[in-house]
């Protein structure tokens, strides 16, 4: 193990830590794949800058914040139902496990909104991924309680970690690792192949323009302000 | 202060003797043969050649992969009927292929390719031969237009614009020009590249006309007897959106083209033109013929349906130029280049893959706001080995399908170029 290997399994331990022991152990051997990177712990909040309470995420609404990065948008979703733990494989045949819903009724989950296919993410114009509720299947697919962009239909299992249902992509959406700690919500880490980097490399532009810098983009955030999609995104383009 | 010749090193003596074309095919050749790792060979800078170059050496590395393509850089087909009438510029189609240089190691050559030899391995090019272990031709399309001659003389004066590059410049200007008459289409019969293609740019050009309530009428004729793909949402589009200004002729064969009066001769009947684009019958690259691939009679290479390989063992032959179960467009060439290097990677550890899933998805304009689509989903059955498609269209005109395509096309060149 280098030195920076090292001082980022340490940053790995020093965040799982304050999870639970079990997440504390995975943590490490998927660190060891490449499969879980801990981020800064950031408090997920509501537009007021109080702190998000489970009764807030309303169930099959579709919440849009921000992590790890300034400018990475995620999914914020609760299910309705007890999401189990789940092994999520991959193509390259690594795997990995993913914890499940969290909350009093392990139904809330959060994903990377980086289709994991080509990048297409909501941007404050047009998001052409979306979760669909199990009572409003995708007219294209016929598929419910997915999550699905439209821009070559992708179909992604939030119920699942994620996992690939159909079409082109070749790896799960990055799940963000949520913790829940004295009812409020944290942000802890993303578990699964991040799109950040060719996100940063694919969108240089329209970073710059949003944020005014790529750096700046790129900033870690200690607090994600959660709102619902529509309220960020002009256009919810669904198909 | 110049060199003396002296100082000219064996390095230099050997470029300045390529410069003159003298000696560098057989140097080249014997430079080549002292390769230490296995090296691919792509010909053809498209979606298909692109995909390939980049998925080698984003899975390996280590990989020595060279890309062969005459152009200088690479211009996308799909979303053209945009710039064509408008909607969009020249420079979002439009990608260097230094990219593949600078960020994955491909080594791009810009240059003729003169032939490929199969028996040697190698690719001659007009500075000499390029050695390969595996081979991925992608060289698209040619215009199938010798045994019609006619033919000929149109493609010149009414650029098909199928082909990338300047064909595209040169319509959009004749186009912009106009300004009243009687516009002419024709469709050949398939395959042909991208089946929606000139449907949508039959429609973007009616829309273009009553946008600009232009004096025009649209003569659109068609070899075949609906559109090809989605007949249901273009027809719809045509009759409600266009009947005023467009007739729609089917099953019209096009028998000659006299240029100089305007005029084209059809099955249908005689029509005079003012501004045409003539779509020419088409065939895989000529460059296959001489590879000996593409035999006498022959449109299209053969290929094995489930690697795309020849029938040359590692010898690919990828995008429109290969005769398989995909339709002729970007989109499947991209998806085979992506296959083709996942299986060419498996084969140098020894292994085998066959992928087993393959989608394709269409998008075409109808008005210069909304578009329909169509996707097809084809998964390997082992039983009856072969693939078997599930096909769904969405006719339904929208907006926000239009957007989709936007994002389709953006979302292909994001993969194909960063």
């Amino acid at each position: 193990m280098d030195r920076r290997d090292f001082i980022k399994t340490c940053g790995t331990v020093a965040v799982a830590s304050m999870i639970d022991a079990s997440f504390f152990s995975q943590a490490l051997a998927q660190q060891k794949d490449g499969m879980f990177q801990a981020y800064k712990k950031a408090l997920l909040v509501k537009q007021d800058g109080t702190p998000l309470k489970e009764e807030d995420i309303k169930p099959h609404a579709s919440y849009i914040f921000f992590y790890p990065h300034a400018s990475t948008p995620c999914y914020l979703l609760n299910l309705g139902e007890a999401v189990q733990p789940a092994e999520i494989k991959l193509k390259d045949g690594k795997s990995y496990q993913w914890g499940g819903g969290v909350g009093s009724k392990k139904s809330i989950v959060a994903y990377s909104a980086i289709c994991a296919h080509q990048w297409s993410y909501p941007t404050p114009q047009y998001s052409f991924i979306n979760y669909y509720p199990p009572d409003t299947p995708s007219e294209t697919t016929k598929k419910a309680g997915i999550i699905q962009c439209c821009a070559h239909l992708a179909l992604y299992d939030p119920k699942a970690g994620g996992s690939v249902i159909d079409g082109p992509a070749d790896f799960p959406l990055a799940s963000i690792v949520l913790q829940e700690e004295g009812g409020n919500f944290y942000a802890v880490g993303v578990l699964g192949r991040d799109q950040f980097q060719q996100f940063f490399d694919n969108y240089r532009t329209e970073l710059r323009q949003q944020y005014g810098s790529t750096a700046k983009a790129r900033e870690l955030v200690d607090k994600c302000i959660v709102m619902e999609v529509d309220k960020y995104v002009q256009a919810v383009v669904r198909c | 202060m110049s060199k003396q010749w002296s100082g000219v090193n064996r390095r230099e003596l050997i470029g300045g003797a390529v410069a003159f074309g003298l000696t560098a095919p057989l140097m080249a050749y014997a430079k080549l043969q002292k390769r230490q790792k296995a090296q691919v060979v792509v010909v053809g800078g498209g979606y298909g050649g692109v995909t390939t170059a980049k998925y080698l050496k984003k899975e390996n590395p280590n990989l020595d992969v060279v890309l062969i393509e005459e152009r200088p850089f690479f211009m996308s087909c799909p979303m053209s009927n945009h710039f064509l009438t408008g909607l969009m510029e020249l420079t979002p189609l439009c990608f260097s292929y230094n990219v593949l240089e600078t960020r994955y190691g491909v080594r791009v050559i810009n240059d003729k390719i003169l032939g490929v030899e199969l028996d040697k391995k190698a690719v001659r090019t007009s500075s000499g031969y390029i050695a390969y272990d595996y081979l991925v031709l992608s060289p698209g399309i040619d215009y199938d237009v010798e045994d019609k001659p006619f033919y000929k003389d149109s493609l010149v004066y009414n650029p098909p614009a199928f082909k990338p590059g300047s064909e595209h410049i040169y319509l959009k200007r004749l186009i912009e020009d106009f300004e009243v008459g009687d516009i002419l289409i024709t469709v050949p019969p398939p395959p042909y590249r991208c089946p929606p293609a000139p449907y949508e740019r039959a429609a973007l050009i009616a829309s273009m006309i009553k946008k600009n309530k232009l004096k025009a009428h649209i003569y659109f004729i068609d070899a075949n007897e609906r559109p090809i793909i989605n007949s249901e949402g273009f027809l719809s589009a045509y009759y409600d959106l266009y009947k005023d200004i467009a007739t729609y002729i089917t099953s019209a064969q096009v028998r000659d083209i006299d240029v100089h009066k305007r005029m084209v001769k059809t099955s249908h009947g005689d029509f005079k033109y003012d501004l045409a684009n003539i779509i020419p019958p088409m065939k895989a690259n000529s460059l296959l013929e001489k590879t000996g691939l593409l035999r006498k009679g022959q449109k299209w290479v053969e290929v094995n349906p489930l690697t795309f390989e020849s029938s040359v063992k590692n010898v690919f032959v990828i995008g429109d130029a290969c005769q398989s179960y995909l339709p002729k467009s970007g989109y499947a060439a991209h998806s085979e280049g992506k296959m083709v290097a996942k299986i060419i990677n498996a084969r140098m550890k020894g292994k085998e893959v066959k992928e087993e899933y393959l989608q394709m998805i269409c998008y075409a304009m109808v008005s210069d706001k909304e578009a329909i689509m169509t996707e097809t989903a084809f998964r390997y059955d082992t039983v009856s080995k072969r693939f078997v498609p599930t096909h769904r269209e969405d006719n339904q005109r929208k907006e926000s399908t239009a957007k989709r395509y936007e994002e389709w096309a953006r979302g292909l060149w994001r993969d194909l170029f960063s």
